[in-house]
């Protein structure tokens, strides 16, 4: 299955530290946080006694109430501390959605969020060369014509 | 850019020099003598090179100019990737066969590149023992930027030098570049437009030879990457882009963030890949 979507993300680098998600759910899906003052709110521990999540059916325990939670992380990058917040959608115990919202300090900081953004594809798809118009390609297989004649010798000895 | 065309194969590989108007022959001889230059320093593959008598006997060397700056950048990436990119990779290349005589089958058990001391100062090299250097992780790149220079030398304003898609494009129409598909050249896994800047990419099938064996090799282990399959760096110095495009095999693309301005996609095994948000261009998916 081709999973085509794409988003984007922070990074953290090596020495990033994420606070732990809590608190602040956007309420957007009905969200809760994943661990609260509110004990009503509180996430159901595996084999715990609230009742899991309907859609979890009766065959696992949700660990994690469906919904939308968000943080703000620290880290600290080459121009200095950062602080993103992050949001997560869980469904299922299964995070479906992650979005990353610089909080940028000074202009400098912000230089670095942008420049360490990236993005993802979860699946690459190629399209072929002449449905795409390019003046030229990069990554060739081209070799030179040595290298091409080493090939074919291999070959040859392979079937010899 | 739709003007004139020459072609023709050097170090290994096949170039082509577009410009808007033909090139004069002693603007092409200087192309030509430049290569040649950088060949006669730096090539494996031939006996009187620089690299084939340090390799010999060590000592020290004075190179051209340019060697400053290249191992400047290898000094760079060295310390990014921990070690995995280094020119003195050369004998666990051969190793694996990728040597002079294109034998392409590895003679012996991996070999890590060795820790030799290279002290240097400028561009004078020494090296404390014999040793076997290669700079394919960014010399090609570094050739391609000297071949522009001497056409700018030339007068030249506007051209593409393409190194078997290592290029360097000047002049006010972007070019369109498709990244291909490792293994399969009759796919492209995006677009990049490049204007007055470089572009060079590093796929392992490129020169990839049976069992997993190809020229990505990790210089620690002395073995080929298996990860990522293919990178490619947009950077205004084709050095610069050559050397990264190998780094991004070995380190994360954060880490390399503030090596040089510059973006970059990079294509792992299993279909994932990544790249800077502000790339010029686009990656299918």
């Amino acid at each position: 299955m081709r999973t085509t979507h794409r988003r984007s993300f922070v990074v953290l680098a090596t020495t990033a530290t994420l606070t732990t998600l809590a608190g602040c759910a956007s309420g957007a899906a009905g969200g809760t946080p994943a661990t609260g003052g509110d004990p009503s709110a509180a996430a159901t521990p595996a084999g715990g006694a609230s009742t899991p999540t309907a859609s979890a059916g009766g065959t696992s325990a949700g660990t994690y109430r469906d919904g939308t939670y968000s943080a703000t992380g620290d880290y600290r990058s080459p121009g200095g501390e950062q602080k993103v917040q992050v949001k997560v959608t869980l469904a299922d115990d299964v995070v479906t959605a992650v979005e990353v919202t610089p909080e940028p300090s000074d202009p400098t900081s912000q230089s670095y969020q942008q420049r360490f953004a990236s993005g993802v594809a979860e699946q690459v798809v190629g399209k072929r060369l002449d449905e795409v118009h390019v003046d030229r390609v990069s990554g060739s297989s081209l070799t030179s014509q040595g290298f091409a004649a080493a090939l074919a010798q291999i070959a040859t000895d392979a079937r010899g | 850019m739709h003007g004139a065309e020459v072609a023709f194969e050097a170090i290994g590989t096949a170039w082509r020099i577009t410009t808007a108007t033909p090139l004069p022959d002693a603007t092409l001889d200087r192309v030509h003598a430049t290569i040649a230059a950088y060949d006669r320093v730096w090539s494996r593959f031939r006996d009187d090179s620089v690299v084939r008598e340090l390799a010999r006997t060590g000592g020290t060397c004075t190179l051209p100019d340019h060697g400053g700056a290249l191992l400047d950048l290898y000094d760079v990436l060295d310390e990014r990737t921990h070690g995995a990119v280094t020119p003195l990779v050369g004998a666990s290349l051969e190793r694996l066969g990728y040597d002079a005589g294109y034998h392409l089958r590895a003679s012996g058990p991996a070999l890590p590149a060795p820790r030799t001391p290279v002290l240097r100062d400028g561009a004078t090299i020494t090296l404390a023992a014999p040793a076997l250097l290669d700079v394919g992780a960014a010399g090609k790149g570094q050739l391609v930027d000297l071949v522009a220079a001497e056409l700018r030398a030339c007068g030249v304003g506007e051209y593409v030098v393409d190194a078997g898609g290592d290029l360097v494009h000047r002049g006010p129409d972007a070019l369109r570049v498709g990244l291909q598909a490792p293994g399969d050249p009759t796919h492209v896994l995006g677009v990049v437009d490049v204007r007055d800047r470089a572009l060079c990419g590093s796929a392992v099938d490129r020169r990839a030879w049976g069992d997993g064996l190809h020229h990505v090799v990790d210089a620690r282990t002395g073995t080929p990457t298996r990860d990522v399959v293919a990178t490619w760096v947009v950077a205004d110095r084709a050095m610069d882009a050559d050397g990264l495009a190998t780094a991004l095999f070995f380190a994360d693309p954060d880490l390399l963030q503030d090596v040089v301005e510059h973006t970059y996609v990079r294509v792992h095994a299993d279909g994932r890949a990544r790249f800077a948000l502000d790339l010029p261009g686009e990656v299918f998916s």
